[in-house]
């Protein structure tokens, strides 16, 4: 049942410094609707399999964003990675509600498997960016399965912190812009929390990266991480590094932590330092 | 030809009265052939012989008509002449697309009505065609056909309409003379025979001397008529001959524009036109002559023609008359050897100066003078010696001439002893994985002229082999270039006017990372700096805090050491051990940093700074006083540095993590040295010879 809904459908292919960026489309299992993901295919793709680094958006984006903003194909193909890039959550599912705003529903899937009616059926972010998806592109592409790193921004860093947090050994490397450490903490997270996983606050914290840390088993984790100095969201209280800094140092997290002067929360600051995280990606997939 | 006019004129002769001569009727200004130039007087034909040799021969001159009409058609084409606008009465030869050929004076006719019916020596097909083509302008196009023209005798009807001219004797008989007197070469009346001065003179009957007078007439025609042939195969030649000599220009202008420097070109395009010009003149001139010689071909026909009007005695009297000038006319010698030909010498450039140019070029400097090294011991037996000597690198060298001569025997008498062999400074070694900076003692109270340097690989098992040396070194240390990851011993020697020293004790280097020891000199007054010179301690104990006067080479307010790197541009990498608990600083500075600031607090300084307060560990990286903000979870206990000129980057890692903290782009005009400093007491352990890990390879 699993392995029939296996077909993609390619939607685009594009030459870029030497590689091809692609779009695809499939039917999820995880999340009963068509998903489009994009991916990079290095030079190197042709010949050998590459390590895949995977890149989970923000708010309200698509699969679109990241490869067209981001400006990130020339160290990709450098260091020979192939990046993976899905949407933010499932798409044209008529679920009520879904598109009222813009920080919950659709372009909003929090990464979380949602316990909720009416989002249960579709809204399976967590588990479609941990197994399906992975098992899709290992199956579909000549992608090293062993070699995975994982990197995002904003909301998509949350779950890029929680996947790697939950997973330990999954990733060889983690990298974050600006990502929202603790939901638990934050307007957005408590908002999209109770509406996606009710009013248990206890079932929120296996979705909260801070205090995931506390329970880690640690194996070594190397994370970068690069928060704009003049992002709004980091004014208002969204993203809540601090602690999580703490509970690293506790943890003997290995963490460099950057704060960007003058850079705020958009594509512009995550084109400026996407190179830097690359580099740091490469270095662990490519040892 | 001939037997056709020999039957022609039998069949005429039938009828002995009837001159047949003409068969066109010579009053139709029709029929007027078109002459050059400007005249509209015309040719007529008016022979029998004649127009049926030239039928005969227009059909034999027919192919060749048609052959020239091909040309013609040809030259139309090329000279653009298809365009009626050019075609137009007015012949001046305004738009000839060559320049040259514009100079000289439309050579033309005027062009025939087309409606004229006009049959000419060709069939009629050309004659359309011919008439169609009618050139306006220059060009022997133009020439040829008015040319063609020019003796082009038409047919205007057919033959059956040719009216015989009849001298009707029967009319004047009575009147006219009737007798012809040979010897006066007039005609007379028979009568006159008898008397005065007719009387001794031969006398033939009139008919006779008419016919005679005629067939005078015909031959004459008939040399005419070959002459006209003549010049007409002339004026063809003298047509090709023109389009010879503008092809042959063309390609002699090819042959030039693929070969050749533009100015050589223009030069000899010059001459080349020049001589075009020449040739082209001389046949003008030619052709002008030959026109001229046609002009009064046709003149006489013409008059011959006239005279066939007039009565007997008339035509007599003037027949003779035309027979005398016929003759001179045709004695004259026409000269139809073509004036120049066609043919262009191939000509060649001479291009010997610019050769000469080019081999100047390609000197190279003379290399300057290699430099010998001394003798070294164990290099001579009785017949052979090893002689050695070193190169400046910046000369093209391709080969050495050794020469020897014997010289004295006796020694120099000098007395003078070979120095003593220098000491290396062994501790003051400085290399990298591309050089090594050697500096020694000169072990010689006397002043010695120079050192040499010697360096042997160390994995070479040979013992004797030196592998390289460097001569005349005038002070104490030398710069040597080597190859990375090796190992080299090292030794100097001095040298004087009594030779050289032995060996040095030698001294050996890995090309592995990059060497330096902590720099005494610089070291702040709190600090120690231990024998090996890699570690400094800064005690517990302090010394007075009296006031440090202040220095430039020493730290005074900064507890701080400075090492000695390689002046050599390219990656250096170094470990420094520290303590987690230490406030520490490790970077790199300037020579000239100011010794009287902190690390880091002016922009001649790059470094890392850790503090440790509260149980944090707060990491900045220094430079002109600020820091970006960062924190690390982890506090490195070894510290990687890696300083990049090349890419001007310098980098820090956690050595035992491979993690990397942070990266500088600074601007290293001048050389660094590795800094350290201790804010609290604590040592600081350097670490050398390290090659890069790979982590850091990435950076």
């Amino acid at each position: 049942y699993f392995w029939r809904r296996m077909a993609l459908t390619q939607i685009s292919s594009n030459k870029c410094f030497g590689g091809l960026q692609k779009v695809f489309e499939h039917d999820s299992v995880e999340l009963n609707c068509k998903m489009k993901f994009a991916i990079y295919l290095p030079p190197k793709a042709e010949t050998e399999k590459c390590p895949a680094l995977y890149w989970l958006s923000g708010l309200t984006c698509t699969e679109q964003n990241f490869i067209s903003k981001s400006g990130y194909h020339q160290a990709a193909s450098e260091h020979g990675l192939a990046v993976v890039a899905p949407d933010t959550s499932p798409r044209g599912c008529n679920i009520k509600g879904e598109d009222e705003s813009w920080d919950f529903g659709t372009g909003a899937g929090f990464y979380v498997d949602t316990t909720e009616d009416p989002w249960k059926t579709n809204y399976r972010m967590y588990s479609y960016v941990m197994e399906e998806l992975p098992q899709l592109i290992n199956a579909s592409f000549l992608v090293d399965p062993q070699r995975m790193s994982i990197c995002g921004h904003s909301m998509g860093d949350h779950g890029v912190l929680i996947c790697a947090l939950k997973n330990p050994g999954n990733y060889k490397s983690v990298s974050a812009f600006a990502p929202i450490c603790s939901p638990v903490l934050c307007p957005w997270g408590k908002r999209v929390f109770s509406g996606y996983l009710g009013t248990d606050q206890s079932k929120w914290k296996a979705y909260d990266a801070t205090r995931l840390l506390k329970s880690y088993p640690g194996s070594q984790l190397d994370i970068l991480i690069d928060q704009g100095k003049d992002d709004q969201f980091l004014l208002d209280g969204q993203l809540l590094p601090d602690n999580f800094i703490a509970a690293c140092t506790e943890k003997k997290i290995l963490i460099v932590f950057r704060l960007q002067e003058g850079y705020e929360h958009s594509y512009y600051f995550i084109a400026t330092f996407i190179t830097d995280h690359i580099r740091h990606h490469a270095k662990y997939l490519n040892a | 030809v001939e037997e056709e006019s020999g039957q022609e004129l039998g069949l005429d002769r039938s009828t002995p009265k009837d001159f047949h001569f003409y068969h066109m009727d010579l009053h139709d200004s029709e029929d007027r052939l078109q002459l050059f130039p400007e005249e509209n007087t015309r040719m007529r034909k008016e022979v029998v012989q004649a127009e049926m040799a030239n039928e005969s021969r227009g059909a034999g001159d027919g192919k060749a008509q048609r052959d020239l009409q091909e040309e013609v058609d040809e030259l139309v084409h090329l000279y653009g002449l298809e365009d009626d606008h050019e075609l137009r009465d007015e012949f001046v030869d305004e738009n000839m697309p060559r320049t040259g050929v514009s100079e000289y004076p439309p050579y033309v006719m005027k062009r025939r009505d087309p409606a004229r019916e006009q049959r000419d020596w060709r069939p009629s097909g050309e004659t359309a065609e011919a008439e169609d083509l009618g050139f306006g302008g220059w060009g022997s196009a133009g020439q040829c056909q008015d040319l063609r023209e020019a003796y082009t005798y038409t047919h205007g009807r057919a033959s059956e309409e040719y009216e015989c001219y009849v001298i009707p004797e029967e009319e004047d008989e009575e009147e006219a003379a009737d007798v012809f007197c040979v010897t006066c070469k007039t005609p007379i009346r028979a009568f006159q025979k008898v008397f005065d001065e007719h009387k001794e003179h031969e006398v033939i009957p009139l008919n006779e001397a008419l016919e005679s007078a005629k067939d005078e007439i015909h031959k004459n025609m008939y040399k005419l008529e070959k002459q006209i042939i003549q010049m007409e195969n002339f004026a063809n030649h003298l047509e090709e001959v023109f389009i010879t000599v503008e092809e042959n220009f063309g390609k002699q202008e090819q042959n030039f524009e693929s070969h050749t420097l533009a100015q050589k070109y223009e030069e000899k395009i010059q001459a080349l036109g020049e001589k075009k010009k020449e040739k082209l003149e001389a046949l003008y001139g030619q052709l002008v002559s030959c026109g001229e010689n046609l002009d009064t071909c046709k003149e006489l026909m013409e008059t011959i023609e006239e005279m066939c009007h007039e009565e007997k005695v008339d035509f007599i009297k003037d027949a003779v008359a035309m027979a005398d000038r016929l003759g001179k006319f045709l004695k004259a010698k026409t000269d139809v050897e073509i004036s120049a030909q066609p043919e262009f010498e191939d000509q060649t450039l001479d291009f010997s100066d610019v050769e000469q140019l080019m081999g100047s070029i390609n000197t190279i400097p003379a290399p300057s003078a290699p430099v010998i090294n001394p003798q070294a011991p164990n290099s001579a037996t009785g017949s052979s010696v090893r002689v050695c000597w070193s190169l400046y690198s910046d000369d093209t060298v391709e080969s050495y001439q050794l020469s020897y001569r014997p010289v004295q025997d006796s020694s120099p008498g000098k007395d003078q002893a070979a120095p003593s062999p220098p000491i290396i400074k062994t501790k003051e070694i400085r290399s990298c994985e591309e050089a090594v900076l050697i500096c020694w003692e000169s072990g010689n109270l006397n002043p010695v002229d120079s050192y040499t340097v010697e360096l042997t690989q160390a994995e070479s098992p040979e013992a004797s082999g030196v592998t390289e040396s460097v001569v005349g070194i005038p002070t104490c240390e030398s710069l040597v270039q080597l190859q990375p990851g090796r190992s080299y011993i090292i030794c100097v020697r001095a040298l004087n006017m009594g030779g050289p020293s032995v060996r040095s004790e030698p001294a050996t280097v890995h090309t592995i990372g990059s060497y330096f020891r902590l720099n005494k000199d610089t070291c702040h007054p709190w600090l120690i700096i231990s024998e090996d010179g890699l570690t400094v301690v800064r005690s517990e104990r302090r010394i007075p805090a009296r006031e440090l006067s202040s220095s430039d080479t020493r730290f005074t307010r900064c507890v701080a050491v400075m090492g000695n790197l390689i002046p050599v541009r390219g990656h250096h990498y170094w470990e420094v051990e520290v303590d987690e608990h230490l406030d520490y600083t490790v970077g790199v500075a300037f020579e000239d940093v100011t010794k009287q600031e902190d690390l880091g607090a002016n922009c001649l300084s790059w470094c890392m700074r850790h503090t440790f307060a509260s149980s944090r560990h707060r990491y900045e990286f220094l430079h002109n006083r600020t820091t970006p903000d960062i924190r690390i979870t982890v506090p490195p206990k070894k510290i990687g540095i890696l300083l990049d000129y090349e890419n001007s980057k310098l980098s820090f890692f956690n050595v035992d993590l491979s993690q990397h903290l942070y990266t500088f782009s600074c601007q290293l005009h001048e050389f660094v040295h590795p800094c350290f400093s201790l804010e609290t007491p604590g040592c600081l352990k350097v670490h050398n010879g390290i090659s890069m890990p790979k982590h850091v390879t990435f950076y």
